[in-house]
């Protein structure tokens, strides 16, 4: 493991990396955001287009950061 | 209740249990901040209270039943309810037996879902001849709540401390918004505050983490290591009952009828308490240990669904920790729900029932079915494919989004504040149960000292 993966933090009971975080937090609160207020209908269609946003940034966040964890897998017999 | 809302119900609590089934496995979520964000959005939405009551139970029954598998197959809890039974789990899986706690456990979750129904309706019809006093003097019970919770916290001095203060910022920034014309008069800001509360620990860190000298003090970690173990593949359908043996399923189901009964207490605590109290005299540590996993996971299952029940049927007001953390959205979501106008005054006892055992069994026959066969599989697939990172960004996103739909702009830094404010009490060992007390007795009690 080198020097740059060493800097994690736990938050929240599980360990990140302030950037990816950032940048998570960011998209997930744009596409949120910016579906609320973007979405051209009345209540509540504001509000689904706000929460699908926070999905599909939850969508990209998920797929452009990688977990911080690593899975060893153990067969039963021990 | 026609063909139609009764199959939705029965789509949203099979989309509650698939849901919830992944995220009671994400290590450390937080029950109240993955499961009152989403259920206060699909009131606001403006979905049929039949179907949210059902898409909560599904979900609640779900979280609690996979909630314990990270914590059998990593010794790491899947919610806050799981940790006081990662010491007991941890002796089965020294032993080799994580298979064995994972169906020991989501056993007595069946069992606690079986028991604490019926208690539930039960003890609602016995408070129900009282419930127009009781709400009469709401202002007045959520303070002694407050009170109440602040007695029992680890700093109980602080807790009191803080109640009028807390009380005062609440007030204080409603009616700096009502002063400023950003909300109309009749309407209350709640939501953004209470989530607020939820999220004030992570808020708090993450302020933490923006000073440097804080940031070079902390201990770099590197990639968490978990260890998996493959649990062997059961065949055909499982049956609780006989997962378990005779004593484990008594003292799942008295523990459970006592979790149910003490609805108004906090669940975590009295899990810690009954799961030892009931176990203490098991000298076999595997056997004590399986035992006391079942108790535990049944006693919670059962509080959970006491504690949203109960204050629902009997009273129209969240008056259990359950009730005003987690299942919030059922009681209070402004301007869809109000104290006075929410589900317990929407739909009949028959009617919640019905919502209740429908989210209830699909939850328990899918999260069940799929805990015991694919439990080291879903592990897997949760911790290597879904980032912590964006876990918290989700909920940020929402989070912000509701605030600003409250109250605009200037609410997204009310809700930061409140929610500083909160993460540092909360780290100071006042809980979650005190602030939520003080967000709904904050009008009356500052009507009181006025």
């Amino acid at each position: 493991m080198n020097d740059e993966n060493k800097n994690y933090v736990d938050i929240w009971g599980d360990n990140v990396k302030i950037k990816d975080l950032g940048i998570s937090m960011l998209l997930c609160i744009a596409f949120a955001l910016g579906g609320f207020i973007l979405a051209p209908g009345e209540a509540p269609q504001p509000l689904i287009t706000g929460l699908v946003g926070g999905v599909i940034g939850f969508i990209i966040s998920s797929i452009i950061i990688k977990p911080k964890r690593n899975i060893t897998k153990m067969e039963g017999d021990e | 209740m026609d063909m139609v809302i009764i199959l939705q119900m029965i789509l949203a609590s099979i989309g509650g249990a698939v849901l919830y089934t992944l995220i009671g496995i994400a290590p450390g979520t937080d029950e109240t901040a993955v499961l009152a964000p989403v259920t206060i959005a699909l009131v606001l939405v403006g979905v049929s209270p039949y179907v949210i009551l059902a898409f909560f139970i599904s979900a609640i029954v779900a979280k609690k039943l996979t909630d314990s598998i990270p914590v059998a197959i990593a010794g790491i809890p899947g919610g806050v309810m799981a940790a006081p039974m990662v010491e007991h789990a941890m002796v089965l899986k020294s032993h080799g037996l994580p298979d064995v706690s994972i169906k020991k456990m989501s056993s007595g979750s069946v069992i606690g879902t079986i028991v604490s129904i019926p208690v539930s309706f039960l003890i609602a019809n016995l408070i129900l001849p009282y419930a127009d006093t009781i709400s009469e003097y709401a202002g007045l019970i959520f303070f002694f709540g407050a009170v109440f919770l602040a007695l029992m916290t680890t700093n109980k001095i602080l807790s009191l401390a803080i109640i009028v203060p807390f009380a005062l910022l609440i007030q204080g920034l409603r009616h700096l918004y009502w002063g400023l014309e950003i909300v109309p008069p009749d309407v209350t800001v709640f939501v953004s505050f209470f989530l607020g509360i939820t999220i004030g620990p992570i808020a708090f860190t993450l302020f933490e983490l923006l000073n440097k000298e804080y940031r070079k003090n902390m201990p770099g970690l590197g990639n968490k290591e978990i260890k998996l173990k493959s649990s062997e593949k059961a065949k055909g359908i499982p049956n609780p009952f006989q997962i378990l043996t005779k004593k484990e399923s008594a003292s799942s189901a008295f523990g459970s009828f006592i979790g149910s009964i003490t609805f108004f207490l906090s669940p975590v605590g009295m899990t810690v308490f009954l799961g030892e109290f009931l176990t203490r005299h098991v000298k076999d540590p595997v056997q004590r240990a399986s035992r006391a996993i079942s108790t535990m996971d049944g006693l919670t299952n059962a509080s959970y669904i006491s504690g949203t029940l109960i204050p629902l049927i009997a009273i129209g007001l969240p008056l259990s920790p359950m009730a005003i953390g987690p299942a919030a959205g059922l009681f209070n979501a402004p301007p869809v729900y109000t104290p006075e106008h929410n589900i317990h005054h929407l739909l009949s006892m028959g009617e919640i029932m019905t919502a209740t055992i429908i989210g209830a069994v699909i939850a328990l026959v899918i999260t069940f079915n799929i805990t015991i066969k694919y439990s080291s599989q879903i592990c897997a697939f949760v911790f290597k494919y879904i980032p912590h990172e964006a876990l918290i960004g989700l909920f940020a996103g929402l989070v912000v989004m509701l605030a600003y739909m409250d109250a605009g702009w200037i609410n997204i830094f009310g809700t930061i504040l409140v929610a500083l404010v909160s993460g540092l009490l909360h780290k100071n060992g006042v809980n979650y149960g005190v602030l939520f007390m003080i967000l709904y007795a904050a009008p009356w009690l500052l009507g009181v000292l006025s």
